[in-house]
This record gives C-alpha cells, structure tokens and sequence, in this order.
C-alpha cells in the first residue's frame, strides 16, 4: 500500500532550510540594491543619548567606551560614528577607550580619525584616543582616583597627560559623560557600579539589539540617560545628527527581512493549522 | 541622593546578612533529616534520557562550558558536566569537553577526572577529549561545530554562559541530528535555545542543578533556603511599591525620611 | 605592605624577585606534597578558598570612610586583584599545550581529517609569527603609506582574513534565525499566541516598515497614538519586558548568592570534592 501523498499544508511546515536562506538573502540583496526608503522617527531612548551629549558643560570631557570587535561591527560601528558625530556637531571633547576586546580601539579610531577630517578637529586637542587598556574594574577605579597615572599612555603611547586636551584632567569630576558602546555582557554593570552609582557621572549606552532588552531596567531607573538598540538606535542618531548613513541602509534591509521571517513565521503556523484541520477532517 | 557602591551601606549588609542567614539556616535543617520538596525540572530530568540516547546509538556526547573562565556559572556547568560524567561511565559512553578559557582548563580536567574516578571508571578518562578550543567566541563556536561534526556526537550538553555563538553552536547541533539540552542563567540566550533545544533550563532553575541533580542535603537545604529569600524580596517589592504610591499620592516631598530610605537604603 | 607587589623597578631587582620567587614556590610545593596527605591538601584548598573568599567580601562590607571610601582592606585589592590575573595569563600557556597535544596527535597518526590540524598550526604559527613580527617593528605613527613586507601580511592575515571571519559567523546568526523562528514557533497554546503577537509588534515596532503601517494614526494628543507600532513596541519593551528581566535578575542574583555561599564555605559537591573524604 503506498504511503498518503503529503500535503500541501504539511509541506509548508517543512520548507527545507537552504531555501529560507536563499530568500533571506535574496531579500537583503533586494534592498540594498534597490532600498524602499521609509522614515525613521527617533525614540526617546535615542534622544536621550543625544541630550546626554549635548548637555555636556564644555569644561568636562566624553569618554566614549568602544568595547566591540568586527562580529559587532553592522551595528556597533554605525553607533560609533553617530555618537561621534554629535560630539563634533556640538563642539564636545571626548575620548576613545577600550576594556575588551582589543580589536574594538583601532576600528573606532579609524572612524573617529575619518570624522575628524570632516569637522576639521585635531587629535589630542577636540579628541583623543586613550587605547586599551586590560584590568576591567581595576581601570575603572584607577581611572575615578587619578586618570593620568590610571590611563598613561595614549593610542599612539604617548603619555596622555601631555596632550593639550588633558590639561587639568585629574579624576572622574572631569568626566562630564560616559557612553559605553558594545556588544559584551557585563562592562555596563561596572560601569554603573564603580563610576556612575558613586560618583554620579551621566551614563548612556549603545548596544546590539540581542542585548539591549536585558538593559532597560537601567534606562527605566534613571542610571542610564538613554540608549542606543542596535542599528535602529543608530539609524536614529542619523537622523538626529543629519546624516543618514550606514544604519539608514541597514534599516531598509531590516525591515523587509522582519517582514520575510513574520511571513514564513506565519505560512508555518498556517500549515500547521490547516494540516490539522484537514486531518481532524478526515477522521470525521 | 544615593551612597556609594564602592562598598556596601549599612542597608546592603543587613539585608545580606539576612539572606545569608537564611540559606544556612535551611542547610542546617536539611542536614538534620528535615525532609525537602523540589519541583520538577524537566530540563534537568532529561540529561538521564540524552544519556540513554547516546549510548543507545553508539555515538559520543558533547558538552560545552561556554564562554568564561571559572566564575559561578561556569562552576556550576561544571558540577553538571560531572552528574554526566559518572552516567556516562556508568553507561561506557565516551563525552568530549571543550572549554573556552584556557583557566578552566585545568579545572574542568580534574573535574572530569575525580568523576570518572567516583563512578569506579578512572581507566575511562582520556585527557584529548577535554580540550581548550579557543577563547575568541566565534573561533569556539566554529572549533566546537567542528567536533560534533567530525565525531558525530549524538547529544549535546550546553551549560554556561553563552552568547552571540549559542545560536551557531545549537543551529548547528540541530542539523547534525543531535539531542540537545542547554542551560544559561542569563535571559538574552534563552530565545535561541528555546528555539534550537529540545531541552531548556532558565533562569535560576539553573542554580538548582547541583541540588536537583544529587539530591544532596546541603544542596537542597541551600535551594529552599534561595525560595525564601524570593518571597521575601517579593514581599519587600510590593511593600516598597505601595508605600512608595502612597507617598507619591500624597506629595511627600524629596526630603521625606521614608523616600530617602527607599531610594538608598540608608 | 601594598608596596610589596609594586613592579621591580631596575632589571636587577626583577631578576632577583623572579629567582626568589621560582625557588620560594619549589620549596613550598614541594614541602606541601611531602607533609600533606590528600586530606590535608584538601583541608588546605578548602583554607585558601575561605580566605579568598572572606577578604574580597570583607573589604566591601567592613565600614569605609572617606571620599572615595576606604577601609583597612581597600589598598590591597588593587595589587590582589593584579595577581590573580597574572596568574590567570600564565594559563594561555596551558591552552596552547592542550591544543598542540591534541593536533598534534591527529596529524603524527595520521587519523581522518588530520588535513584540518595541520592547518591549525600553520594558522597558529603565522598569526604568531607575523603578529610579534609586527610588533617588534615599531612602526611610527600615524602609520607610513609604504610598510615592511611583515606588516602587509600581518594586515592580510588580521584585517583580511580574522575580522571579516568574525563579522562573517556573526551574519549566519540572522539565516540561523530565521529557520529557528520558521521551525519553531508554532502557536500550540494560547500563551505561545501571546507571545507570538508580542514578537510580531516588537519585530515591526523595531523597522520604520512598522512606522509606516500605523502611520495614519496620530503621532501625540490622542489615545489612538499609543497604537502606533513604534509605541506599542516600546511599550512592551518597557512595561512588559522590564519587570519580567529585574524579575529574572533578582532570582539569579539569588542564586548566585547561594552558589557562593556554597562555594566559598566548601559545601559544593562533585566539582572539586571527591565524594569520599
């Protein structure tokens, strides 16, 4: 006796996975070739970075965290750029270091150099680039006692106490701004637990958006003054600094392969149903 | 507003001291007979079934460590790989390790070895098959792939702390046919394993592994004396938001003594 | 006393500190493997990791004062903490020798797929090589637009080859994604609908194509503004998502209270406490 035919219905729970692959990636080649260009209004998560930046005293300095490597890069990169972007925009000094990885200092500060030509800002007088630096909590706290002696010396391993923007940079009152950019689990309570909780130094983050729904209860309590979720926290800044970029494109992509996996989401629940329905059916 | 978290404030070390005192205080009573339920746990009640798979078909397992070095979780994956260790010598079947931190190393060997050793088993112990892979994530995702693949293992063990790999890890596990049982503390995993696993334990069912699986007086007396503790912080929440309600209804005003208390602990 | 563990200050002074240091633990190790029996190197393991323990926890619990806030304990947890993670770096070594054993083994013997550790080790030997090479070039900075033929390969090899590998695995997470998601939820229960309307609006929220859907409603003043998937999105994530995680967070806080409690007072079995004692 030959087996049932299988049916329809049942092969739309099947899909072989080779195939969702190749329309997935038919899907984001689609946009990026030809991108469907919606709006992009900024949250208030987003804002709140960019508040954070801009209320800044001009006195105190940013200390921009680049703790990502390139697995990160699609989203971490963009937010990168924007969060300097917005310093350059608004005339803030700021800062590049790293925890972990190593990798992530080199990659933000080839974004950072690149921006500065644009803006016309010089290394170690409008930013400068303290490098990585191993030791995690023990950095921090060196860094809230005494920041020349905790830090030494900069990317290029010239002590940073000799770069002019240093100048009377003692310890973590002349931080007026943390932002922490990552893709790392476990950096963002240091932060919070050693330089912002004691000594109330204004936190922001950006994140992947894997992570970030683990964070909000810190934006929710106030510990942190907004945040950035992955690439559309980034497309957001773009439109807050006005220049749409790397994360603009990104979201047109995102959005059709959202709508791709709700679709194939869907044509699997429908061909559960109906399969059951039909075999409910049959019994009958 | 607030104290310093540099070190503890007097409302941090009365409140731990409290919880402290109440998990010991449960050890204690369960050392001396006192008789202690735990629920099931159905992703802990498998690993005797993933077992019994492997043996069955005559194919290794796999159990990965995760991520970090020797913090608690890891710890913890490790009295887990140990409960596997003495089924597996029981049922002579092989079960490689790889580990991500080069510091765990050592420690997961010797774990492995005295487990061996405790089931009567210690010829059966074979050093190549606890291996450091690489501590770069991807590296180890790919590096453990790769022996699942190549040796066909027929169940795979996850326990620790997993991140952005664990759904390349446990995708690929799938494909490959394996029965898989994952385990993480930390919530941002759990989606993908949900997704991926046939097993899944979550959350703080995780801590209570070593008490599940072993059934261990100290163990379990530790695991009831954790509930405690939740209900009372349970309690403490819902106490804390009502009082804090009342007081935003009635306008108390930053310097209220009560508001100073719940916002800083002292 | 914290002044003991500060860096040997002449090439001299290290010499010595590290001769002293080699010939101190030889002693040590050497006296504790000939006096103690498994039982007192148990006792004595169960000793170092109570002291551990009691002096990370009493430095943040014993009263502090001052501005930052110290106590008696607080200048040696710098050097302690120093310690550990060099003694942590020396385990590098550890990995290499547990790698190498095991290719080694599969190339020397020749066993099936010995192909692929043979190029373990000459991708290990290369980044090594190349990298130290690299380093020891002292290149100036900024660097010059003409570099030393090692830095062209070690700039193959990292930015060529290890970065886009790595951004590369990360990208197969979204195919792994959206098979897992085709795969796996089905709406069985009413709860797995729940979730599954929950995911859709925070899936769309997060992409302005779900801006766009609900653009005809009004942005502000209205009730109907709330519905706007970008809203609504955002409302789950924060008033559904948030208590859920300081939920878990508290439960696994607990947890991990416990477990180090066990730990710290040895009453962990089966990881390093052999059943019998």
């Amino acid at each position: 006796m030959q087996p049932p035919p299988i049916s329809f219905w049942h092969r739309a729970q099947q899909i072989p996975r080779h195939y969702i692959y190749l329309l997935l990636a038919a899907v984001v080649v689609w946009q990026l070739l030809f991108p469907i260009r919606l709006p992009i209004a900024p949250s208030v998560a987003t804002r709140g970075v960019y508040d954070a930046i801009a209320a800044v005293p001009d006195d105190q300095l940013i200390l921009i965290s680049t703790d990502w490597d390139a697995s990160t890069e699609a989203e971490t990169a963009p937010q990168t750029q924007t969060v300097i972007e917005a310093c350059f925009q608004q005339k803030k000094r700021f800062c590049i270091m790293n925890l972990q990885p190593p990798m992530g200092v080199k990659l933000a500060h080839d974004i950072a150099q690149k921006t500065a030509a644009r803006y016309g800002a010089r290394y170690g007088v409008d930013w400068c680039n303290w490098g990585y630096k191993y030791g995690y909590d023990n950095v921090l706290m060196a860094m809230a006692k005494n920041i020349p002696k905790a830090i030494g010396g900069d990317f290029y391993g010239k002590p940073v106490a000799s770069l002019p923007m240093m100048e009377g940079v003692k310890d973590v009152k002349s931080i007026g701004l943390v932002v922490e950019i990552t893709g790392l689990s476990g950096l963002t309570e240091m932060w919070i637990g050693l330089i912002q909780g004691p000594y109330r130094v204004p936190f922001a983050s950006a994140y992947t958006a894997v992570m970030a729904p683990g964070y909000y209860p810190f934006l929710d309590s106030g510990q942190m003054k907004g945040m950035l979720v992955g690439a559309k926290g980034a497309a957001e800044m773009e439109v807050l600094v006005k220049r749409p970029g790397k994360a603009t494109d990104i979201m047109n992509v995102q959005s059709w392969a959202h709508v791709l996996i709700i679709a194939l989401i869907l044509v699997g629940n429908a061909g559960y149903v109906l399969a059951r329905v039909r075999a409910g059916g049959r019994e009958r | 507003m607030g104290g310093s978290l540099e070190h503890a404030n007097w409302f941090m070390t009365v409140l731990f001291c409290a919880m402290s005192a109440v998990i010991v205080a449960s050890v204690v009573l369960a050392q001396r007979g006192r008789a202690m339920f735990i629920r099931p746990i159905p992703g802990l009640a498998a690993i005797d079934e993933a077992v019994g798979r492997a043996t069955e078909m005559g194919r290794p397992m796999f159990f990965s460590t995760g991520l970090h070095g020797i913090t608690i979780v890891t710890l913890q994956a490790l009295a887990i790989l140990a409960h596997i260790v003495r089924l597996a010598a029981a049922h002579a079947t092989r079960l490689i390790v790889a580990t991500a931190s080069s510091t765990l190393l050592p420690v997961a060997e010797e774990s492995v070895r005295e487990a061996y050793a405790a089931a009567g088993r210690p010829e059966s112990y074979r050093a190549d098959d606890v291996r450091f892979v690489s501590d770069d994530q991807f590296a180890y995702a790919l590096g453990s792939i790769g022996i699942m693949a190549r040796d066909r293992t027929a169940t795979n063990f996850f326990f620790g702390s997993f991140f952005a790999e664990a759904l390349v890890l446990t995708e690929n596990g799938r494909a490959l046919g394996a029965l898989q049982v994952a385990g993480c503390p930390d919530p941002t995993q759990i989606p993908f394993f949900i997704a991926t696993c046939d097993y899944v334990v979550i959350g703080d069912e995780y801590y209570a592994a070593s008490a599940y699986l072993t059934r261990e007086p100290t163990l379990t007396g530790s695991l009831v004396g954790q509930d405690i503790v939740k209900a009372a912080i349970i309690l403490l929440v819902l106490v804390g938001a009502a009082i804090a309600t009342y007081l935003g209804a009635a306008d108390a005003g930053a310097h209220n003594p009560l508001l100073k208390l719940l916002a800083q602990g002292g | 006393m914290a002044h003991l563990f500060d860096p040997a200050g002449t090439t001299h002074a290290l010499i010595v500190y590290l001769a002293l240091s080699l010939v101190a633990s030889f002693l040590l190790l050497l006296a504790l493997h000939r006096l103690l029996g498994p039982r007192g190197r148990r006792w004595l393991v169960v000793l170092v990791t109570f002291v551990g323990g009691l002096f990370f926890g009493l430095e943040w619990f014993y009263p502090a004062h001052g501005h930052p806030s110290k106590n008696f304990l607080t200048e040696w947890i710098e050097p302690v903490s120093n310690m550990l993670a060099v003694v942590g770096a020396f385990t590098v070594g550890l990995g290499i020798y547990s790698l190498t054993q095991v290719h080694g083994r599969n190339v020397l013997r020749r066993r099936i797929g010995w192909h692929n550790s043979a190029a373990f080790f000459l991708a290990m030997v290369a980044m090594l090589v190349f990298t130290l090479w690299e380093h020891y070039l002292r290149l100036p900075q900024p660097t010059p637009k003409l570099v030393p033929w090692p830095k062209g390969v070690y700039e193959i090899l990292f930015n060529g080859i290890f970065m886009p590998l790595q951004a590369a695995t990360f990208s197969l997470l979204a195919f792994y994604i959206a098979s897992a998601a085709y795969r796996a939820f089905r709406i069985q229960t009413a709860e797995a609908g729940l979730m599954m309307a929950a995911a859709f609006i925070v899936m769309l929220g997060q992409v302005p194509f779900g801006a766009w859907l609900t653009s005809a409603l009004p942005e502000v003043g209205s009730p109907l503004a709330f519905f706007r998937l970008e809203k609504l999105g955002e409302w789950v994530m924060s008033w559904l998502n948030t208590p859920a995680q300081r939920g878990i967070t508290f439960g696994i806080a607990v947890g991990a209270l416990a477990m180090s409690l066990r730990i710290w007072l040895s009453l962990e079995r089966g990881t390093f406490f052999s059943e019998q004692s």
